[in-house]
């Protein structure tokens, strides 16, 4: 613990600048992925525990698509559109066959895909890791706000993840489509018998999951290392998140992945050894504080 | 009439603990005595989880809890104590049961997913102290220098033979308890709260209390398949405590079967056979588990021996012709919260 | 029914014939008809992690062991016994790599170990070894209590991997000077936080205050073993500003950080020592490497600057289509004692082997000059070159590496175990 470090950094506008945006890299990143669990849990009363494949899928698709192409905007785009689709075929000819059974039977076939999954990326791609770098447009030294150090990439992270956080909030509330996902979360059979299929429903809120995961692979790529299994490392998190926003909001996960960037990157000052351990503090205190999270529906 | 099953269970259970007590004998084979004692620590472990999720319809993300914290409190107990192994099992077993008396009287007020969320952070936040405390846990490379196994009543563990029958042993006693547990009038009021929990309450049952108690025995012998594992290992390592421990016991309960008192027990001979087999066979384990896994769960969509039972039940009422009773075991209810 | 019974005759006629024909052969050649047991191939059972984030373990450590046995069978094997290497995935799990090596010995007709696992597998495995009393050679383990505790100590147990002990000695030494010439007062350490991390992390900032007692370590990070983002902790490091900073990431955490690192502009403030980057897993995988971050060798073909050396890269690149990395020299070194133990011994029984392997001095391209040592006393391996340098972008890589005196190793190694109660 070093209580002493972090009353420091917070007494100095440079460190929180620098710390600040540091939890927002880290937040909006996990957002992409823990809104789309959230989502697919909210409509589909499903979790999604092979969630951490797909973001994997994103990653090695823009791998070999920028590989191909030398484009990263056509290569993100290929990514997520692949991603989509494979979410599109994991609902149909997986998922849809277990709705309604335990969860553990859910969590069971999860497991099965991703053992799967994490075999073939290796058999396609290789075991060692690999690295996209940095694209030439992004190579700038980074900007200094406050006295405090933004990196050019990520700053155009923070702004694309919050347009797409608004604009899939905004869909959700505003649009007739959006309308129907609610209505679908909250009572399918209603919508079902109103002659709107709801089966579609399912297909397209898991494929706008798997779009989100696979865009969250292919953003971090630039800055991560890609290897079979990297998928482990999200899906915790995201849960963690998910939990404490509120399963089936996006405002929580926003809310939730904010949190759990700041407590990170403060975190990471003030107790190094043990950062871990606060996040799954933080999920146990709300769990028994507020279950249904920060923005949770009651029941 | 309980009584006499009883029997009859006991019975069974020494008859098969003969048999494999002869088993070496006959098949002396140091590959299948190790089977039969990873069997025996996941067979303890697995049906100590589904009196939780089968029985008390308590679906639980982090049963792994108490395998870890049997694992590392036996082998540390005759590391750091010295003890006999009878009295470091003694104190795993109490230590389990305080700290599962704990843990469950926080999470089994939640409801299903949340109750499962809050399990697994306790059993994260065991495994990150598991990594941190590194002068007594040994951190990440776990408990190194073996475990001491000082004779007892006229038992070496450390001789091969009497530590397969040994475990053996203890498989087929756990068994015996929560077999006798579930049967008991406490079982059935479980399979009350599980199935009709407003009704429980109308009749003036203490749901909290009744959930708190099957918490308490699940953890206590949950911690007994860690003790096993600790001993064919020679130590604990932070594995014991992770996420993928809680979901080893799941996917052996979901092979094999919850409604079934021996299901879990299959799943766990299910699960090791595959992945020992598959291992031997070929290199892209992922691959081929995962398939297998996808066409039971997606095939059978219920554990095996359910599956089994099932089928065996359609045909002895096809065979008489009669209508087909109503299940003797019910189906646990599994509805998600947010509906 | 009469199908299966038909085929069974087939297979008896064949296997007549079969051993006939070979028995002409021999006749023929003119040489003594030998029989089937004692051409029985010589089993090794290696476990080691083939899935996974650290799949790359697997594939170089059975690259390294295969390259090394393939010469000795193509050389007549054992008096014609040939040698099999029999690999399996414990996908990382201690447990499981117990398991895997009892079954490879109790089931598999496994006589040696090959351990290609991690450092804590290699604990459970040597578990194993003890109870089983076969010979285990650990290939990866850097942990150095596996072989410097004499609790541990068991004689079967040999080690041909670098030690960390060694690699902090080394590393504080260089350091030290640089230090020492540069000025470099403030340091901060960034390293995961598991075992390997902690150890080799508390050691290099001893040995660093041993050579140049003026620094200071005004900060430290500790990221997550397999952690995907490091913002935080870069975040953190360019709030401390430390003049220079050691780290012993490695793998695909050591590729995400500096790639992490590079676009905060990291390695223009401050000079960066860390153990692990010269090893061509990294030295290809960055896409833009750094120049000038201070290295020690993991496995460089230019050093030692050796024909020898040379010719085994290029052996093993032009076989496996990949580079050779750290793990592929340790275990076609560990591979090599076992071979070279196997002719000194006449024998695969454990104590005879244990006893030819223990103390021997092979000849070896990786040596520091060109010999490498098994040393009695811990049987774990010594006199490996080690070295360090800086990076430049494209290959060599590392084109200046100033050795590491073995001498000074050894000293100050003696003087860590008699402080540890080791000796």
């Amino acid at each position: 613990m070093d209580l002493p470090a972090l009353a420091n950094c917070v007494t100095s506008l440079s460190c929180i600048v620098t710390q600040s945006t540091s939890g927002l890299i880290i937040g909006m990143l996990l957002f992409l992925v823990a809104a789309g669990v959230s989502l697919i849990f909210g409509v589909l009363k499903v979790i999604n525990f092979a969630h951490g494949s797909f973001y994997m899928l994103g990653a090695y698709l823009v791998l070999t698509v920028y590989g191909l192409s030398d484009s990263f905007l056509l290569a993100v785009i290929a990514a997520a559109l692949g991603v989509a689709v494979f979410g599109l075929l994991f609902e149909r000819l997986i998922i849809s066959r277990v709705y309604g059974s335990q969860v553990l039977m859910q969590l069971l076939v999860c497991y099965g895909v991703i053992l799967i999954l994490d075999d073939l990326v290796k058999i396609i791609w290789g075991p060692e890791f690999k690295s996209l770098g940095m694209p030439a447009a992004f190579q700038k030294p980074p900007y200094l706000l406050g006295g405090g150090v933004v990196p050019v990439y990520y700053l155009f992270l923070i702004l694309l993840t919050l347009l797409i956080a608004v604009a899939l909030g905004l869909a959700i509330t505003r649009t007739r489509l959006g309308k129907i996902v609610r209505a679908v979360a909250i009572n399918p059979g209603m919508v079902s018998a109103l002659g709107i299929n709801t089966g579609y429903v399912y297909a397209g809120v898991f494929m706008l999951g798997g779009l989100l995961a696979g865009l969250a692979g292919a953003l971090a790529a630039p800055v991560r290392s890609i290897v079979s299994g990297m998928g482990l490392s999200v899906v915790v998190e995201s849960f963690i998140v998910t939990v404490i926003g509120g399963m089936g909001s996006v405002a929580g996960a926003l809310v939730g992945s904010l949190l759990i960037g700041l407590v990170r990157s403060f975190g990471t000052i003030g107790f190094p050894l043990f950062t871990e351990g606060l996040m799954f503090l933080l999920m146990a205190v709300v769990l028994v504080l507020k279950p249904s999270g920060l923005f949770g529906r009651e029941g | 009439m309980r009584t006499s099953s009883m029997r009859r269970d006991c019975l069974i259970a020494l008859i098969v603990f003969a048999a494999l007590a002869a088993l070496p004998m006959l098949w002396p084979s140091r590959g299948v005595s190790d089977f039969v004692i990873r069997l025996a620590a996941f067979g303890i472990f697995a049906t100590s989880l589904n009196m939780l999720v089968g029985y008390a319809g308590l679906e639980s993300f982090g049963h792994g809890l108490f395998f870890g914290l049997g694992a590392y409190s036996f082998a540390l107990a005759m590391q750091r104590l010295g003890t006999s192994i009878p009295t470091a099992l003694l104190l795993t077993v109490l230590l389990s049961a305080a700290v599962a008396g704990i843990v469950g009287a926080i999470c089994v007020r939640l409801k299903e997913i949340y109750f499962a969320f809050l399990t697994l952070a306790f059993q994260m936040l065991l495994h990150s102290l598991i990594i941190a405390w590194t002068p007594l846990t040994g951190g990440d490379q776990g408990l190194t220098g073996g475990v001491p196994r000082p004779a007892f009543l006229g038992i070496r563990l450390d001789a091969p033979y009497h530590l397969y029958l040994f475990s053996a042993g203890l498989l087929l006693l756990c068994l015996l308890l929560m077999r006798h547990i579930v049967q008991s009038p406490f079982g059935y009021t479980l399979r009350l709260i599980r199935d009709n929990p407003a009704r429980a309450t109308s009749l003036g049952i203490n749901v909290w209390a009744m959930r708190l108690a099957a918490f308490v025995i699940a953890g206590a012998f949950g911690s007994l398949g860690g003790v096993v594992m600790s001993l064919f290992v020679s130590g604990a390592f932070p594995d014991f405590a992770y996420w993928t421990i809680s979901g080893e016991a799941i996917f052996m309960i979901m092979l094999g079967g919850t409604t079934l008192f021996l299901g879990p027990v299959a799943g766990a001979v299910m699960l090791l056979l595959l992945n020992d087999v598959v291992t031997k066979l070929t290199e892209h384990y992922g691959l081929v588990l995962g398939l297998i896994i996808l066409l039971f769960a997606l095939g059978l969509r219920k554990g095996l021996a359910d599956y089994l039972a099932e089928l065996w039940r359609e045909r002895s009422a096809r065979r008489l012709a009669v209508p087909l009773p109503a299940a003797p075991f019910a189906e646990p209810s599994n509805k998600l919260s947010g509906e | 029914m009469s199908k299966r019974c038909d085929a069974k005759r087939r297979d008896h006629r064949l296997n007549r014939r079969e051993l006939l024909s070979g028995a002409v052969a021999a006749a023929v050649a003119g040489f003594p008809f030998v029989s089937r047991a004692q051409m029985k191939p010589i089993r090794i059972g290696m476990p080691t992690i083939q899935s996974g984030r650290a799949a790359m373990v697997g594939a170089s450590s059975r690259n390294g062991c295969s390259m090394e046995i393939e010469k000795f069978n193509a050389a007549g094997g054992l008096g014609g016994r040939m040698v099999e290497l029999v690999a399996r995935d414990t996908k990382g799990k201690p447990e499981e790599a117990a398991r895997l090596s009892r079954e490879l010995v109790n089931s598999d007709g496994c006589e040696i170990l090959f351990d290609a696992e991690s450092s804590a597998g290699a604990f459970a495995i040597h578990e194993v070894a003890k109870d089983l009393g076969v010979l285990v050679m650990h290939m990866n383990s850097e942990t150095s209590s596996l072989t410097a505790d004499p609790k541990l100590r068991i004689p079967n147990a040999f080690r041909a991997a670098r030690q960390g002990i060694h690699d902090s000695i080394a590393a504080g030494s260089y350091a030290g000077k640089i230090a020492k010439a540069k000025g470099l007062k403030k340091w901060l350490s960034c390293s995961p936080d598991y075992a390997y991390g902690r150890d080799s992390t508390q050691l290099f900032l001893e040995y660093l205050k041993h050579f140049q007692p003026d620094v200071e370590v005004v900060g430290e990070a500790w990221p997550k073993l397999y952690q995907p983002d490091y913002t935080d902790a870069l975040t953190k490091i360019l709030q401390i500003k430390p003049q220079a900073m050691y780290s012993c990431l490695w793998g695909g955490d050591l590729t995400a950080f500096i790639d992490q690192s590079a676009i905060y502009n990291l390695f223009a403030q401050m000079e960066v020592f860390t153990i692990n980057v010269a090893d061509y897993t990294i030295l290809t995988a960055v896409k833009n490497l750094p120049k000038g971050i201070h290295s020690g060798n993991r496995y460089l073909s230019t050093f030692p600057k050796t024909e020898a050396n040379a010719k085994w890269a290029a052996e093993y690149r032009a076989k496996f289509n990949e580079f050779p990395i750290n793990w592929s020299w340790e275990n076609a070194t560990g591979a090599k004692f076992v071979l070279e133990g196997l002719k000194k011994a006449g024998s695969t029984e454990a104590k005879k082997l244990s006893d030819a392997i223990r103390g021997m001095k092979i000849e070896s391209p990786f040596g520091a000059d060109g010999t490498l040592t098994m040393r009695a006393e811990d049987q774990t391996l010594v006199n490996y070159a080690t070295g360090w340098g800086q990076t430049i972008p494209t290959e060599p890589f590392m084109p200046e590496v100033t050795p590491v005196d073995w001498q000074v190793i050894y000293e100050l190694e003696t003087a860590w175990k008699k402080k540890n109660n080791y000796i």
